[in-house]
């Protein structure tokens, strides 16, 4: 199943790799990321992820990491929609 | 100041009396800051034992552990610790020097990623690359290590920021809120609770990390649950308490898991549904209904989905639950059955013949230490002894590697208990196996004269994994046997540890006082056959309900 994250972290030169890390190790593939620097110096992740879990497996865990301030889950619905157009 | 000067100021304006560790290149500054500072520091002869010290201190004193390492080799020799320290929640910083920043990914001498090793064993790391954010992360550290469910942080400082100057400023702190029950899910509960005939309570290290034991045992005392232990949950409930069933899993008591199979209610205070704890999962307490207490809101629905769950402080849950309850509960005739339990299966020490019977020993060990004890044990057959037949006044008094299950650990530990509460009685229950892996450290204890008794049971065996060769690998015994074990009486003899082999039965009760009336440290050498395992036992993928209890093969 995929599912659409959007994840704000700070920005350290490692956060990419905790995020990732994290991912991987409780069971989810990404399909497809993006990412851009904020002007508040924060940074904006947005992954894809494909996995038999739950999602809130891997939100609940990624929200732990000290450097993620957010962590929203995109409903598939939405998701189904952006697909679409 | 130079930064390392900083760093030392930091760690006295945490109140951290004794750091452990070990020197080299890249955190001499540091090390030259300590020289004639008010902090003291115990050197360990592996930074492995330095930081399993650490570890110790912090789970014996609840205050958190300090250790430092230098870069490269000493770094990597952190890792298994800080991984023990992330699995059983222990509030640690690690302190490593790092490489000077204008050669780091160069391949420098002593160079390695420590950082990059840290992601996956610690709560959070940092590498300091500016001497401003030198103070204020040291800080940070401090405060993340503690907060909420606890774990260790590892901060990594080039050579170059240690000896940078810098004006000293306490950086403003942030107090982490309190995460507080909302009054509907405190409704919700205790709706749970009240309606329940068989509840049981399932208690992990969570309530003795949080500092919640006495409102746990106000909850015990007033709803009159039955209850259950996990490893590290062991010495929250005061032994003796009525409907106690001692700990659950895959070596736990059977009365402990049949009456967790049996309830209706399952309330989980602290604890993470470990497969350890549960056995085959699907089968574990299938028809009860689970009311989840917990930190860590991760743990929610991780791995069993509860019907209602609490992600706040258990000092606030529990009193507010116990409120709640009072005078609602209707569970007499299930408390009858768990008394039937615990009476039908209760611990049988009467072993007859000359050879010593580990757990009648220890039994006897647990009754002969004063109140002022711990006890730290290795990873095993004599772990599971200790867990299954000891008994702890406070789940700090019982250090025991549950999460990681990190053989080596004892040892250290012992020394790190020992170092935090300097007039305890403190034994280390170790193996034969075990022992050998952090054995250096017994050089820890002769330089400092620590009073720490080791106990070692020793079957020449890797006890554990053998069992399980002879239980499911058809007796083809690959790499257990460990006959050719060293002299342990005489190389502690070495270390300036007296102590004595015994291995006869009616010499324990004697040996025993000898050991616990010594002044010093003492090695008291136990002798014990290796047809000695370690029942019942939940074979693996198997179902709590199933547990084997003597040496049977599996149909």
């Amino acid at each position: 199943m995929m599912h659409n994250l959007e994840i704000t972290v700070e920005q350290r030169p490692e956060v990419l790799e905790r995020v990732l890390r994290v991912t991987r190790h409780r069971g989810f593939k990404v399909t497809q990321m993006q990412m851009r620097i904020n002007d508040d110096a924060s940074m904006a992740v947005e992954l894809w992820v494909e996995a038999e879990r739950a999602i809130e497996l891997l939100s609940n865990q990624l929200i732990k990491l000290i450097d993620v301030t957010q962590c929203k889950v995109i409903p598939a619905v939405s998701l189904g929609q952006a697909a679409n157009s | 100041m130079r930064g390392a000067d900083a760093v030392i100021k930091v760690l006295a304006a945490h109140g951290v009396t004794t750091v452990f560790g070990y020197p080299g290149g890249a955190i001499m500054p540091i090390y030259d800051a300590l020289y004639g500072s008010p902090v003291e520091h115990l050197l360990s002869r592996h930074e492995q034992g330095a930081a399993f010290a650490a570890v110790g201190y912090a789970r014996a004193s609840g205050k958190t552990g300090v250790c430092f390492a230098t870069s490269g080799p000493g770094a990597t020799n952190l890792i298994t610790s800080l991984a023990d320290a992330l699995l059983d929640s222990v509030p640690l910083v690690a302190i490593t020097g790092q490489v000077s920043t204008s050669v780091i990914g160069t391949d420098a001498f002593q160079e390695i990623d420590v950082l990059g090793m840290s992601l996956s064993c610690t709560k959070h790391s940092f590498m300091v690359t500016d001497i401003n954010e030198l103070i204020p992360t040291l800080y940070r550290a401090f405060e993340i290590a503690a907060e909420g469910r606890p774990g260790p942080v590892l901060v990594d400082i080039p050579k170059d920021i240690q000896i940078a100057e810098l004006e000293y400023k306490t950086p403003l702190q942030s107090v982490a809120d309190e995460l507080t029950p909302t009054l509907t899910d405190l409704q919700a509960a205790a709706a749970l609770l009240t309606q329940a005939q068989k509840p049981i309570l399932y208690v992990g290290g969570g309530v003795g990390m949080a500092g919640a034991v006495a409102h746990l045992r106000e909850f015990i005392a007033v709803s009159g649950i039955p209850s259950v232990a996990t490893l590290k949950g062991l010495g929250s409930i005061a032994h003796g308490t009525k409907g106690y069933l001692g700990m659950l899993g895959m070596h736990g008591g059977k009365g402990a898991n049949l009456a967790v199979q049996e309830c209706d209610l399952l309330v989980v205070v602290g604890a993470r549904f470990d497969d350890r704890v549960t056995g085959r999962l699907a089968s574990f307490a299938s028809n009860a209904k689970v009311l989840h207490l917990d930190i860590d809101a991760a743990e929610l629905g991780k791995l069993r989905q509860p019907d209602v769950a609490i992600a706040a402080e258990l000092r606030q849950v529990l009193p507010a639950l116990t409120d709640a309850v009072k005078g609602k509960m209707a569970i007499s005739q299930w408390q009858a059955e768990v008394e039937e339990l615990s009476r039908k299966h209760q611990w049988n020490y009467q072993h007859p013949g000359d050879l010593i019977y580990a757990p009648a020993m220890l039994r006897r060990l647990a009754n002969k230490l004063p109140e002022d004890s711990v006890v730290a044990c290795d990873v095993g057959q004599h772990q599971m002894w200790v867990a299954q037949h000891m008994w702890f006044r406070r789940p700090e008094d019982h250090l025991s590697s549950a999460g990681l299950g990190t053989m080596g650990f004892g040892l250290p530990a012992a020394i790190g208990a020992q170092v935090a509460r300097p007039d305890a009685t403190v034994v280390t229950v170790s193996g034969d196996g075990s022992f050998m892996m952090n054995v250096q450290e017994l050089t820890t204890i002769k330089r400092r004269k620590l009073p720490v008794k080791i106990l070692l049971i020793d079957n020449q065996k890797l006890g554990m994994v053998k069992q399980w060769q002879q239980l499911f690998f058809e007796e083809r015994y690959s790499e257990t046997d460990l006959s050719d074990n060293p002299n342990f009486v005489l190389m502690a003899s070495a270390f300036d540890i007296p102590g004595r082999t015994i291995n006869h039965a009616d010499q324990v009760e004697q040996a025993l006082d000898e050991m616990l009336n010594s002044s010093g440290p003492y090695m008291l050498h136990v002798a014990i056959d290796d047809a000695f395992n370690v029942w019942p036992l939940v074979p693996p993928g198997a179902s709590n309900s199933d547990m084997m209890d003597q040496m049977e093969k599996q149909t």
